[in-house]
């Protein structure tokens, strides 16, 4: 063997490390070495504090706050797009022109930026203005507050990333139902297997895969969420919706903390790393890989 | 084996890429950098190129694109190439991950509470020298004292009063006429108060006012209180005087006097309330003046501003924006700076601005110019904002005071949200926070 034939292999794949451990690796070390600091990124003086700001960060009650938040956000948008889209593609699992449209519809706001989708949501339920209220007003029921009060803003907000999320999600679901092989519901129906024996014992299973692809996916979205909270509430009212990414964003570059911004980094580098480990460990088990 | 190790890459990809994610707020903003200038540091023959950056749309934007296109246009050495960045929030952090990646531009609008830890960072350039070297055209003396406050950090000139604002009242005449009300008025909280009881039997807010922590600096100051202690190491708005002003709307709202909309969308639907003459009156900046005259006339009403009413006395705080240049350019790229910063505070364009915006007019010569003089008489609107100046004060500038005003809005709109929350409580557990973080 040459030794360019060695090499080649190392070189061929040298673009995506460099990528990798510039965009990745790197900002990570330095993530870690920041949050040791307490430093507001442009002043020449650095003051090591050591694990100060982990420590100020865990007694902050703030912080635990946006935990709290963080967790509710994630398990409601997990559970309600996964489930809602599983229906969905139940339902549109079948080849017209009217299930095609309809799953193109629910797709749709899967293209859109976030951003828009932000400014949109942020109209519609604006408690004096906005078109919801005026709806459920017509319906015979009192305004909402939406956004503007604390008991209904964090829950306000899973509801646009479940409409933004659940088509992609049906899209995804209805690739994985259209792989289950025919001759499988062939069997089922000879045996006489009733609709829901079918879903549970059938569906479900080969389903798995998709399931908890997507469960990852999303849980993993939903930690990140980001944009609808600086457009819509940037954390408010009265933190009810502050969550951990839009957290590190507000220290870092409303109030210059960086190394404790850093620290809240770490931080959920911990968890979501946790989180993940968790889940292939315990789903592995359960997935059924054909 | 493979689905496993399969597995266990997919975990770390997604770790790495969440962590990559999360870091964004920490050092991931170094990756923004974009091409410098090229040709900046040319030759003496090239074009000097230097970048403003600038806050807000719409009128604002307008005025200040109207002045940097003059400014291109008066001279042939410096081109300023002006860019749009947000609001004051948006603006600020991108000029501090910019100048951490050695790219920031040499101007920009700072609002002018944040000059305290922009200048304390390092990111500021001193212009005391630079001012007192071109005096005789500068003329400092010529600003209005009352818009000087901020401008100093540690006794040293830092920006040039630009786009200074203070507060006023926005009164619609033709709702407070129809419901028999004397349009000279409210002057002070007890006719607000009296006032919005009169509206309410017609079927109208009083105000709708969002909980605003520039608002609540200003009703700080009518009741004779302060923000801060003197040496800023401690919270003084849990006094009784900071108390009022919370006590005060808690109780506007709990009669249906008021609407304190909360969230981020409450300055939005202030105005929107304001527009459709469901409220008759809004609190908002002074560079507000022209546009809301255009809404008034668009929806036929009138409309008059006036002090924002007393208590004890008037009082508001400034707001608004200055220029600044960063530390860190090259001495070619400083004075071409200067040279902007000098035109853009000029009389002439200070009246430019104040005459299509609304924004004070910065220096006292201006004042005294037969131009103004004569847009006063025509539109009494736009004067208020300049007589309230005797009554204005500087905001706080100290480092923590972001962080602080976040602790404090947090506060009020507990206190307002919860009928059982009693503000006295509130703010004095929002002072204990707030204290840690200024004894820092």
């Amino acid at each position: 063997m040459t030794l360019w034939a060695k090499l080649r292999p190392y070189g061929m794949v040298a673009p995506a490390i460099l990528v990798f451990s510039l965009f990745f690796i790197y900002p990570i070390f330095y993530m870690i070495y920041l949050s040791m600091f307490d430093w507001n990124f442009v002043s020449p003086t650095k003051a090591f504090v050591g694990l100060q700001n982990f420590q100020d960060l865990l007694s902050e009650e703030d912080f635990r706050k946006v935990l709290t938040n963080t967790s509710i956000y994630t398990i409601l948008t997990v559970t309600l797009t996964t489930g809602l889209a599983l229906l969905l593609a139940l339902w549109l699992n079948k080849r017209n022109i009217f299930h095609g449209f309809v799953q193109g519809a629910i797709f749709s706001p899967h293209i859109i930026s976030l951003v828009s989708i932000s400014l949109l949501w942020s109209w519609l339920m604006d408690p004096e203005y906005g078109l919801l209220n005026w709806v459920i007003g017509l319906v015979g029921f009192g305004k909402l507050q939406w956004l503007s009060h604390p008991s209904t803003a964090l829950v306000s907000l899973v509801m646009v990333a479940v409409w933004k999320g659940v088509g992609y999600n049906a899209l995804v679901f209805i690739a994985g139902l259209q792989s289950i092989p025919a001759d499988i519901y062939e069997a089922a129906s000879l045996d006489r297997s009733k609709p829901w024996t079918t879903f549970t014992k059938l569906i479900l299973p080969m389903l798995s895969p998709t399931i908890f692809f997507l469960v990852i996916i999303n849980m993993i979205g939903s930690f990140q969420v980001f944009e609808t909270i600086a457009i819509m509430t940037q954390g408010g009212p009265i933190n009810s919706t502050n969550t951990l990414v839009y957290y590190i964003y507000e220290n870092g570059f409303r109030f210059f903390k960086i190394g404790y911004a850093s620290a809240a980094g770490v931080i959920l580098l911990i968890i979501v790393g946790i989180l993940t480990i968790v889940y292939f460990k315990l789903l592995s088990n359960r997935v059924h890989y054909r | 084996m493979m689905k496993k190790f399969t597995a266990l890459m997919l975990a770390t990809v997604m770790t790495a890429t969440l962590a990559a994610c999360g870091s964004n707020g920490a050092a991931g903003s170094q990756a923004t950098s974009s091409p410098s200038e090229a040709g900046a540091n040319g030759g003496s023959s090239k074009k000097i190129v230097i970048k403003y950056w600038y806050a807000f749309g719409d009128k604002i934007e307008e005025a200040k694109l109207h002045l940097v296109e003059g400014f291109n246009d008066s001279q042939d050495r410096i081109e300023v190439v002006a860019e749009h960045q947000g609001d004051y929030e948006d603006l600020h952090a991108k000029v501090q991950a910019a100048f951490a990646a050695g790219n920031a531009p040499a101007v920009t609008d700072l609002e002018s509470s944040s000059t305290g830890v922009f200048a304390r960072s390092g990111m500021l350039e001193e212009l005391t020298a630079f001012a007192e070297r071109d005096n005789a055209e500068l003329q400092l003396e010529d600003f209005n004292p009352g818009l000087m406050g901020n401008a100093y950090v540690d006794e040293k000139l830092y920006g040039l009063p630009f786009m200074r604002s203070t507060p006023i009242l926005y009164k619609n005449v033709t709702l407070l006429k129809e419901a028999g009300l004397d349009p000279e008025g409210p002057k002070s909280w007890d006719e607000l108060e009296q006032y919005s009881r009169v509206l309410k039997e017609k079927g109208k807010t009083g105000m709708t006012v969002p909980a605003d922590i520039w608002f609540y600096e200003a009703l700080v100051a009518q009741s004779g209180g302060k923000m801060l202690s003197d040496d800023g190491k401690s919270a003084a708005f849990n006094s009784p005087e900071g108390v009022a002003p919370v006590e005060f709307w808690k109780k506007m709202v709990g009669e249906g006097l008021f609407k304190i909309p909360v969230g981020d969308e409450a300055g939005a639907t202030a105005d929107k309330d304001w527009a459709n003459q469901l409220s008759a009156f809004k609190f908002a900046s002074t560079a507000g003046v022209n546009g809301s005259l255009e809404i008034a006339k668009g929806n036929g009403f009138e409309m008059k501003t006036s002090f924002m009413p007393a208590n004890k006395d008037y009082g508001v705080p400034t707001g608004g924006c200055q220029l600044v240049i960063t530390a860190k350019q090259s001495d070619e790229e400083k004075e071409a700076a200067w040279e902007f910063l000098k035109w853009m505070t000029s009389k002439e364009n200070t009246i430019y601005q104040h005459k299509n915006v609304g924004y004070l007019p910065t220096r006292l010569s201006a004042l005294e110019s037969e131009d103004l003089k004569a847009h006063f008489k025509e539109f009494p609107q736009y004067k208020v904002a300049v007589d309230q100046l005797e009554y204005a004060r500087p905001r706080p500038m100290e480092s923590a005071y972001p962080e602080v005003t976040k602790i404090i809005r947090e506060a009020i709109e507990k206190s307002i949200l919860d009928p059982k929350t009693n503000p006295q409580d509130a703010m004095n557990e929002a002072a204990d926070k707030a204290n840690k973080l200024l004894n820092k």
